[in-house]
């Protein structure tokens, strides 16, 4: 769930892999590496009941702005689970290696112009993002099974299926990008592009969400919908829940921020030239986590703590303008790249005096606390059975078992 | 979209009766050839096998639909993707 372009469904080669996403652009992209995927909702999978043997989700619910959508999306994923089967779950930790969170509802941002460089043949060339290199994909000849080491999880019947899917709120099918409106580019663009802030808030509950919502009402640009053809996709989308209005869900971020079946962890270059002020201080060159643990063929993630993570997501969050107006302050410049992501987080229901770039998009996160994965379970989903969690890659992740 | 993919899917859309999502039928953005019923006994016969399994997992629909058994509605396959999403109304 949350395929994105099909990072994960090489993993394991002995399964049937399905991939799933909100998004088509994404989805197209990891269809040309070969990848068997299709487009659907999280919230409402187009699954029998009971179907598949595994099922992950790495790096997806947090991007849901509820917890009750969090929880259906668990509740979607459990339903088409077998009984024996199993599904893992990765979300971000508030709880990273130096720093936490401020708030656990953020917006994290993401620079447009890498995905616009990424995806659209208009722009500059010499960008050699992560994912050119995801999207040339390898020959893959559907009807061939390639035994390849899987440096996780080896415990899975022959017949498993594993399916990812990701999915964004109320992404209109053809327009996941929006495009920022001119006010905003105004507003943004006067605050200048060297200002990095902090800004603190109250969660994303639902009387914020239903205030967000009704300012909605008088933004949406329907046309714009339509007619936006941007591509912009990566696995990792925003899912701001603004009721029925509408979320801008949009791009995001080329990196994986939670690579965590790479087997070989090498640092992650920001392949792509900064092209904007907002990019040089989204600090990519910092970013790489030089991820210290071993690997071995065992599931990485049973090997305790881990270094940060990674990388910052960002996406078009419109409604961004739109929340009141409330206190900022200004970001201290760090080379620290495990805290960029943390630096640059901007809390939710704040902002207007942003300070981001016009190309940064931002990307709703609600960031989990120790043992919050594994109480929203307990707690929502009584036939899932969780059999282990752990803290890996600044991430908390549980695997769960479908009771029988 | 391989069939055996197919065989997963289930039409969501809302007020169905149970099982009335179920199967997808498929619509071929142009004709071709469709597999062959199943035989009894099929299990100890290789050949069919080897044709079933050829029919699951080496052949793709690449372009047309996947119509709901009850409502009618059909979800379209482009690319050999299919688009499972539910417009708003529908949901």
């Amino acid at each position: 769930l949350g395929c994105g372009t099909g990072k994960y469904l090489s993993v394991n080669s002995q399964v049937y892999n399905l991939g799933c996403d909100y998004c088509e652009g994404l989805v197209e992209i990891a269809r040309k590496k070969g990848d068997e995927v299709l487009v659907c909702d999280n919230l409402n999978l187009p699954f029998r009941d009971q179907c598949f043997n595994a099922v992950i989700s790495i790096g997806v619910i947090h991007h849901f702005s509820t917890k009750q959508r969090r929880i259906k999306a668990i509740k979607e994923m459990a339903r088409v689970l077998t009984p024996g089967g199993q599904i893992m779950i990765y979300v971000w930790a508030m709880e990273q290696k130096n720093r936490r969170f401020e708030k656990q509802d953020v917006f994290v941002p993401w620079n447009k112009a890498l995905c616009s460089r990424r995806f659209s043949e208009s722009n500059q060339s010499g960008d050699k993002g992560e994912f050119v290199h995801a999207a040339k994909g390898q020959d893959i000849h559907p009807a061939q099974l390639v035994i390849s080491e899987c440096s996780y999880q080896n415990n899975l019947p022959p017949e498993t299926h594993s399916k990812h899917s990701r999915n964004m709120d109320h992404c209109l099918a053809r327009a996941c990008c929006m495009k920022i409106s001119e006010e905003e580019n105004r507003f943004y663009s006067a605050l200048g592009r060297s200002f990095r802030s902090w800004f603190f808030s109250r969660s994303l509950d639902e009387s914020a969400l239903r205030k967000q919502s009704d300012k909605m009402k008088h933004l949406k640009h329907e046309g714009v919908w339509a007619n936006s053809t941007v591509p912009i996709q990566h696995s990792r989308h925003c899912s701001l829940d603004l009721g029925h209005h509408g979320a801008l869900v949009n791009g995001q971020g080329l990196d994986d921020d939670d690579d965590v079946f790479v087997e070989s962890l090498s640092l992650k270059k920001p392949q792509w030239s900064p092209a904007t002020d907002a990019l040089k201080d989204l600090s990519l060159n910092g970013e790489h986590q030089s991820v210290a643990q071993s690997k071995g063929d065992e599931a990485s993630f049973m090997n305790g703590p881990v270094e940060d993570r990674d990388r910052i997501c960002g996406c078009n969050k419109d409604g961004a303008g739109k929340s009141d107006a409330s206190k900022f302050f200004k970001r201290t410049s760090t080379t620290d790249s495990t805290d960029s992501a943390l630096d640059s987080a901007v809390s939710v229901g704040d902002h207007t005096d942003a300070v981001l770039d016009t190309k940064a998009f931002m990307r709703y996160y609600h960031v989990f606390r120790e043992g919050e994965l594994c109480s929203l379970v307990e707690e929502n989903v009584p036939e899932l059975q969780i059999l282990s969690s752990c803290y890996d890659h600044g991430n908390w992740c549980i695997i769960a078992e479908r009771r029988g | 979209m391989k069939l055996l993919t197919h065989n997963l899917l289930s039409s969501h859309v809302p007020g169905l009766r149970p099982g009335g999502g179920f199967p997808l039928r498929i619509e071929l953005g142009h004709p071709s050839e469709l597999p062959p019923e199943p035989v009894p006994d099929y299990e100890g016969d290789e050949e069919f096998l080897r044709r079933v399994h050829h029919v699951l997992l080496e052949v793709e629909v690449l372009e047309g639909s996947l119509q709901c058994p009850d409502s009618g509605r059909r979800f379209p396959i482009s690319k050999g993707v299919p688009n499972m999403l539910l417009t708003e109304e529908e949901a």
